[in-house]
């Protein structure tokens, strides 16, 4: 058997098929007679056509006899006349001797036409030919005619004596030729006539009556027509009409099929729903008796009927049977009031009998009984009278459950509450057991629930109000003793009713997170506050609470810890103050104190002074992990980062001096001394402290400066008397022989002679004592007078004393610094100077060249030097650097060397504050640079 | 005792004179020449390395000379010396008392002695007999 829906759909396909086929041999059959129509219709054209153009033979022939043997027509017209009377269709005939038209008829009308070169016309010549090549009558065109309009023109070649005449020639107008009875009497709508032929010059196809049907996309039907090369078309103008009956047709037996299929489908469903049903019906039927059975058999609780006026057991069910362990037969025997434990036998019989008597109509009761083992159950029985109908009461009906492990879970829950109990009593912590749920619908009502944490706190700030109210809904289900120490009361009902006085406004804040808390949802919650007993006291305490599990969304009850933390805070207070103590402390010695971990080198701590010292916030010291080493002076950083590494990892003290770069980019000296920290054996940190030590830097700068002025001075005290020594002892050394030798002298001659070395060596003593004089003098003169001096002035000044020298020498000079150039300097010192250098520049020049001197003054590092260069013999610096400046000191021949200018001009640079250098090359010349202060 | 030749190389003019009559007057010396700084010596001896009655047999030598000065002299004549097949005694004579000029003259070998200025008679003679 089929199934209904692939009943229907077989049904649908069979029938759609047959429309299918049905379609296809419609099509066909009409597609026949259409071409059958449009065949018979084309024959009959193309015969009246067929016998218009043999009319047009029949003329071209009777036209051509009429040409006589001397190649001449007779009776040209006469003749032209009666055949245009027997053609119908033909508008003229032509003779046309060589191709070219010479006789016409009518001639009226056909003028144009007349000596018109046919084999000479380029487009009229190929058709021609035709003829020609064929000799036989070949129609050209449709062409335009040279007379006007369209026609064809019919030419038939003749020969006179097997020699080309011409043409015997009929014109035909296209419309004439059309003009057939067929063709005027065929349906226009339905078909459309067409006139084509190829044209020979571009064998393209052309078509010479109006269309608008495109031919290509159209059904048609064609013939060719001899001795002209023309078809004639019959086209179709709808070609898809015959579809559309078809379609409408294919549809509509679409439609049959479909609907027949579903309907057969749905004809076929209605039996096998009606089975179905049955079927249904009979397993449900079967189903709840068979559950009943399983349920009275299988049931986890236990079924009893028992007898209404007896009390016998009629019929009991497994899991019954299986409370008391005994069989159902062995119950029967025993009875159930046997079973009974005897404390509830008085009740059971007391319920039992009102059934009974109608009283009641069930009733329940929890009963204890013996098993077969003599173990001791609990057993909760429902009893009600079981009524069938007509029938009177005799059976009761009797629910049984096992509620022995409930009984025994009870009276160990009362164990165990009465021991927690205990518990929450004795516990040393103050415990409070409290119900929320009023607070929370409170804060629902203000629409707080789940809102911003700080819209709720705010709230709260802003209406005071609300916060007492929200303290007044919580409701105190119970205390422990603990709360009554804590709050120094001597029960829970005057803790409970002085509880308002107890809450200070210390605590507010706490109550708010609180309330914050719940109005986050929050199930465990813990904050410091402060609450006041009914002393007076104050007590620290640490509030903790859990909501309690299965209240969470109620809040009914909350378990709460208020913890005396008082003496702990105290502690933390003790540690806070010491802490800010030595805090403070650190922060008012006068150097930066710092710790850094070994293990991270992260910077532990850093004292606010790194903000007086380096202009640095301790934040931006912190926030950068090499913030140290990065602000160290260049110069320094490596050094300090070398030492730093090296003691940490000896674990050993360090003091040590660096620079480092302040805030606003200044220089400060720092001493830095560090130390380690150490737990047991391990340096776990690195402490020290940076002090500034710019000022004592700079003092030891200035003093080291001092130092070294004092010992140059020194220095140069010693040298002057050593020179001082030297130059008096070889006077003195030299007296001491003189007088020697006058005292040993053995003549009076002699004697003279030593007395006149006496006076040589006092001259010469004269004058090395004034040499020391200067010198003394220049070093004695403390504070030498400055004053702004012309240095071009002092040039021209000694260019003034030394002009006889410089006139004889030819000596020129160069003179690089501008007229005005100014110098502070002593004046005196500044010709004595300028004066040596030149006189100097002359003295030691070259023997081979002109002198030339060149004087120039510029500032270098923001001080005046002026520099004096001439291109003299120069000094060998090598040989002589280290005494070119000293006493006595020549190295050359010259007679007028004396070792005491350079000597006195170095003196008194240097008694101004300045210095003297030279730069020589031997042959070359000599440059001294006079530093100014 | 052989009589000496003594070169006197010292810028002071009325030294020379002095020393020249101490010289005569000690009897002790064959020959002197005086030169007024080292360089002078120097040229007058590589004149005369190989004739040893011309060299010297002892040079009293001042520090503080121009052109070449007793130290320059020194460095000098260690390149003579190879050359030299005599031996010259050099003392160093001079009016400094600077002790750093009497502890240079220690670092020159060829120096036998330092003499501050003057040089007395006796201690020409002392000198002579010395060698």
């Amino acid at each position: 058997m089929f199934r209904p829906k692939t009943s229907g759909f077989l049904l649908f396909l069979f029938l759609m098929s047959a429309v299918v086929i049905i379609s296809i041999q419609r099509i066909q059959m009409t597609c026949e007679a259409r071409d059958n129509e449009m065949n018979v219709r084309l024959k009959d054209i193309h015969q009246n056509i067929e016998q218009s153009l043999k009319n047009c033979y029949t003329t071209t022939v009777s036209l051509a006899l009429s040409i006589d043997d001397e190649g001449v027509p007779q009776n040209f017209d006469l003749v032209g006349k009666k055949l245009l009377q027997s053609n119908p269709i033909a508008s003229a005939i032509q003779l046309v001797p060589n191709g070219v038209i010479k006789y016409i008829y009518p001639i009226k009308g056909n003028e144009a036409a007349m000596n018109l070169d046919i084999l000479g016309s380029n487009h009229l010549q190929e058709e021609a030919k035709k003829s020609i090549e064929t000799q036989k009558i070949y129609f050209a065109g449709p062409l335009k005619l040279a007379q006007g309009g369209t026609g064809i023109v019919g030419r038939l070649p003749v020969y006179n004596g097997n020699k080309f005449w011409g043409f015997s020639a009929v014109v035909i107008k296209l419309e004439n030729l059309l003009n057939v009875p067929v063709i005027n009497l065929m349906d226009k709508s339905k078909y459309e006539f067409q006139f084509s032929k190829t044209n020979p010059i571009s064998n393209k196809e052309e078509f010479f009556l109006p269309s608008k049907t495109d031919l290509y996309k159209s059904y048609y039907k064609y013939i060719n027509i001899p001795d002209s090369d023309w078809n004639l078309y019959l086209i179709d103008k709808k070609p898809f009409a015959i579809y559309n009956e078809i379609i409408f047709r294919f549809f509509l037996g679409l439609i049959i099929s479909i609907v027949l299929g579903v309907f057969t489908s749905k004809l076929l469903k209605k039996p096998k729903e009606l089975e179905l049903l049955l079927k249904e019906q009979e397993e449900k039927l079967l189903g709840n008796e068979m559950k009943f059975k399983s349920i009275f058999d299988q049931s986890a609780i236990g079924f009893a009927l028992i007898d209404a006026n007896s009390g016998d057991l009629i019929e009991a069910n497994n899991k019954f049977c299986e409370m008391l362990d005994y069989t159902c037969d062995e119950i029967k025997e025993k009875g159930i009031v046997s079973l009974t434990h005897p404390e509830d036998l008085y009740k059971s019989t007391l319920n039992f009998k009102r059934l009974r008597e109608g009283k009641i109509k069930e009733y329940s009761a929890e009963k204890r009984y013996i098993t077969k083992s003599g173990k001791l159950i609990w057993l909760n029985l429902t009893v009600s009278r079981l009524w069938e109908s007509n029938k009177k009461h005799s059976t009761n009906i009797v629910f049984i459950k096992d509620i022995t492990l409930r009984k025994e879970a009870l009276a160990l829950i009362e164990k165990s509450e009465t021991r927690f109990k205990s518990i929450f009593e004795n516990s040393p912590l103050p415990l409070w057991e409290e119900d929320f749920s009023a607070v929370k619908n409170h804060l629902i009502e203000l629409d707080l629930m789940n809102k911003n944490p700080e819209i709720v706190y705010s709230f709260f700030n802003e209406n005071p109000e609300e916060l007492y109210k929200c303290i007044s809904l919580v409701k105190i289900i119970d205390v422990n003793n603990e709360c009554l120490n804590l709050h120094k009361v001597k029960n829970k009902a005057l803790l409970l009713e002085n509880l308002n006085n107890l809450i200070d406004s210390e605590s507010f804040d706490a109550i708010k997170q609180q309330l914050v808390a719940i109005s986050q949802n929050v199930k465990q919650f813990s904050i410091d506050s402060r609450i006041k007993n009914m002393k007076g006291q104050y007590r620290d305490i640490n509030l903790k609470w859990n909501i309690i599990e299965g209240y969470e969304d109620s809040l009914e009850r909350v378990i709460l810890s208020t913890q005396d933390i008082t003496e702990r805070k105290d502690s933390e207070k003790a540690i806070l103050n010491s802490q800010q103590y030595i805090k403070s402390l650190v922060d008012t010695i006068d150097g930066i104190v710092w710790e850094y971990d070994i293990e991270t080198l992260a910077c532990n701590f850093i004292s606010k002074k790194v903000k007086q010292i380096l202009g640095y916030s301790v934040k931006e010291w912190m926030e950068s992990p090499t913030f140290w080493q990065d602000h160290i002076h260049p110069e320094d950083r490596e050094l300090a980062l070398e030492l730093s590494d090296s003691a940490t990892k000896q674990k050993t003290n360090i003091d040590y001096e660096y620079r480092m770069i302040t805030k606003s980019g200044e220089i400060v000296w720092i001493r830095d001394i560090a130390g380690f920290v150490f737990e047991g054996d391990k340096a776990v940190s690195c402490r020290g402290i940076m002090v500034d030590i710019t000022l004592m830097k700079e003092a030891e700068k200035n003093l080291n400066h001092s130092l070294y002025l004092v010992t140059e001075q020194n220095q140069r005290l010693l040298n002057f008397s050593y020179i001082v020594s030297h130059n008096l002892r070889s006077h003195t050394s030299n007296i001491e022989s003189i007088i020697s030798l006058i005292e040993s002298a053995e003549s009076e001659d002699e004697r003279n002679e030593m007395m006149h070395l006496l006076k040589s060596v006092s001259d010469s003593l004269d004058e090395t004592m004034s040499h020391l004089n200067q010198v003394v003098n220049i070093n004695t003169n403390i504070s030498l007078m400055t004053t702004p001096l012309s240095l071009n002035t002092y040039i021209t000044k000694t260019k003034d004393i030394l002009s006889e020298q410089i006139h004889l020498n030819e000596v020129s000079f160069i003179t690089n610094f501008p007229d005005d150039t100014v110098i502070n300097y002593n004046p005196a010192y500044l010709e004595s100077i300028i004066y040596n250098l030149i006189s100097n520049a002359i003295r030691y020049r070259h023997p081979e060249r002109k002198p030339v001197i060149t004087i120039q003054c510029y500032k270098e590092n923001n001080k005046d030097v002026i520099e004096i260069s001439d291109n003299g013999i120069g000094i060998d610096l090598v040989r002589n650097g280290d005494k070119i400046f000293g006493m006595y000191k020549t190295f050359s021949n010259n007679k007028d060397s004396r070792g005491i200018g350079l000597f006195i001009t170095k003196n008194q640079i240097e008694a101004m504050g300045g210095s003297i250098s030279v730069y020589s090359e031997p042959n070359i010349g000599t440059t001294f640079k006079i530093h100014t202060k | 005792m052989k009589k000496k030749i003594i070169w006197i190389i010292d810028d002071d003019a009325i030294y020379q004179k002095i020393i020249e009559k101490i010289i005569k007057k000690s009897g002790v010396i064959s020959s002197h020449t005086s030169f007024s700084n080292g360089n002078e010596a120097i040229n007058t001896l590589k004149n005369t390395l190989e004739d040893n009655k011309q060299l010297p047999d002892i040079i009293l030598l001042d520090i503080n000379m121009p052109v070449m000065d007793g130290w320059e002299f020194m460095e000098e004549i260690k390149y003579l010396k190879s050359k030299i097949d005599k031996r010259i005694i050099i003392y160093m004579v001079s009016s400094s008392i600077a002790p750093e000029d009497k502890n240079k003259s220690k670092t020159f070998t060829d120096i036998y002695s330092y003499i501050p200025k003057p040089v007395s008679v006796n201690d020409l003679i002392a000198i002579v007999s010395n060698e």
